[in-house]
């Protein structure tokens, strides 16, 4: 019983710990945090709210509007490589990605239904002055 | 919202077969008192999921996508090896039933004891997170500007239905004969534990701790969309990915055929018995009958 209590104990202070050295904060890029970027996704159409940031820390709002449940991916410029990436979003769910990028080519996809290539489309991402 | 439903439902299965199975293994070897160290467990993967899952939606940081894959992914490796270790243990201990019955001290069953706990810590706990921050999500959304309810309702409703079958399992595996009981317990859970294998591979390559993402070994998406009620099963029930990798197939099959081999050899062994005393099933459980 201690020994399973102790090991309980043990994960949820590892998960803790490595939470604080894996996130990423959430304030705004005014002062110095993540730019925000809302993204709208429906069954035909996966629409950002800007297609040109700064690099740094980059936080997609993405809405679901349509009726399947909805995925959002950053890809690299291959299109392969996940740079970030947000499952589970409901119809008429909000999910936030927060994501560190720097300045180069990316590629954005809503994947209404949750699979296949999704509705891909561009992001540039410019080296910015606080970075 | 058909659509949170299904989520809902998919989550919900993926956290409680496991634990299902704990259950009805529990009672039926007449263990009905080591209930409450399974329902801690439980308990305390739903209280760490939701209240991380509560800070990283209010609070000032946000979890990195790599760090989110990583924890999924990670904590559903451990839980394979904590739920292969319970297989086995359960067999033995099935094998042990007789002499147990004869008085003599079970010493398998004060080790697995103090783990029960963190067996079902983790088969809840290792996906905990995802389902939190889509509840939370969908508690925003009812609360919020827009202040629609039907998702947060549609989402609770799935759940509620994966408790309600999870419950249907559980009387419906409590009938099968206890000659048999243990050996399909046993190949459910490998089976079961094997999806959660290749789920937590998959983790890992969505991170890029894992390589391969794109090498799929079949895409079968077409013909079982994730987005339908069956594949929402398959995928709640055994993991199914419509769009297996081949280091997700290969991980599948690398640990299903090993396991399933040892497992069905370990449980048809013959347990040494004492000169004289047969040994048959039915005996074991005529004796034990009562328990259920």
């Amino acid at each position: 019983m201690k020994t399973s209590l102790f090991a309980l104990a043990s994960i949820a202070l590892a998960l803790t710990l490595s939470a604080c050295g894996l996130t990423q904060t959430n304030t705004p890029a005014a002062s110095g945090g993540a730019q925000e970027i809302t993204v709208t996704s429906t069954e035909d159409a996966c629409t950002l709210s800007e297609t040109e940031v700064g690099s740094g820390n980059l936080s997609f709002r993405v809405r679901n509007e349509g009726t399947e449940v909805t995925e959002f991916y950053l890809y690299a410029s291959d299109g392969l490589r996940i740079v970030g990436e947000v499952e589970n979003i409901g119809p008429g769910l909000t999910r936030d990605l927060v994501v560190g990028v720097t300045a180069g080519d990316y590629i954005t996809a809503c994947k209404p239904g949750m699979a296949g290539e999704g509705i891909r489309g561009p992001l540039t991402v410019t080296e910015s002055a606080q970075n | 919202m058909l659509a949170n439903y299904l989520i809902g439902l998919r989550e919900g299965l993926e956290a409680s077969l496991v634990v299902v199975i704990l259950i009805a293994y529990l009672v039926r070897s007449g263990r009905r008192l080591l209930l409450p160290r399974i329902w801690a467990g439980v308990a305390a993967a739903v209280v760490v999921s939701l209240a991380f899952g509560a800070l990283l939606t209010w609070g000032p940081r946000r979890l990195t996508f790599q760090a989110q894959e990583a924890i999924g992914g990670i904590l559903s490796i451990v839980a394979v090896g904590f739920v292969t270790w319970m297989v086995f243990w359960m067999a033995s201990h099935a094998r042990g039933l007789s002499a147990e019955l004869r008085g003599k001290i079970d010493v398998a069953a004060e080790a697995g004891r103090a783990s029960l706990m963190l067996v079902a810590f983790l088969a809840v706990g290792r996906e905990g997170l995802e389902t939190a921050l889509f509840l939370w999500a969908a508690t925003q959304a009812a609360a919020g500007s827009a202040a629609t309810t039907a998702p947060l309702f549609s989402a609770l409703l799935g759940i509620m239905t994966a408790a309600a079958m999870g419950f249907a399992f559980y009387k419906g595996v409590l009938r099968i004969n206890l000659s048999r009981f243990f050996t399909w317990t046993g190949v459910i859970l490998i089976v079961v534990a094997a999806g959660v294998l290749a789920y937590g591979v998959h983790d890992l390559q969505e991170a890029a701790i894992l390589p391969g993402l794109n090498s799929l070994a079949f895409d079968v998406s077409s013909t079982i969309p994730l987005t339908s009620w069956y594949g929402t099963l398959l995928k709640g029930i055994f993991n199914f990915s419509p769009a297996t990798t081949w280091l997700e197939a290969t991980a599948w099959t690398l640990y299903v055929v090993p396991t399933l081999i040892l497992f069905l050899r370990h449980v048809r062994r013959p347990i040494a018995a004492p000169a004289g005393e047969a040994h048959t099933d039915a005996p074991v459980e005529a004796r034990l009958q009562p328990v259920s």
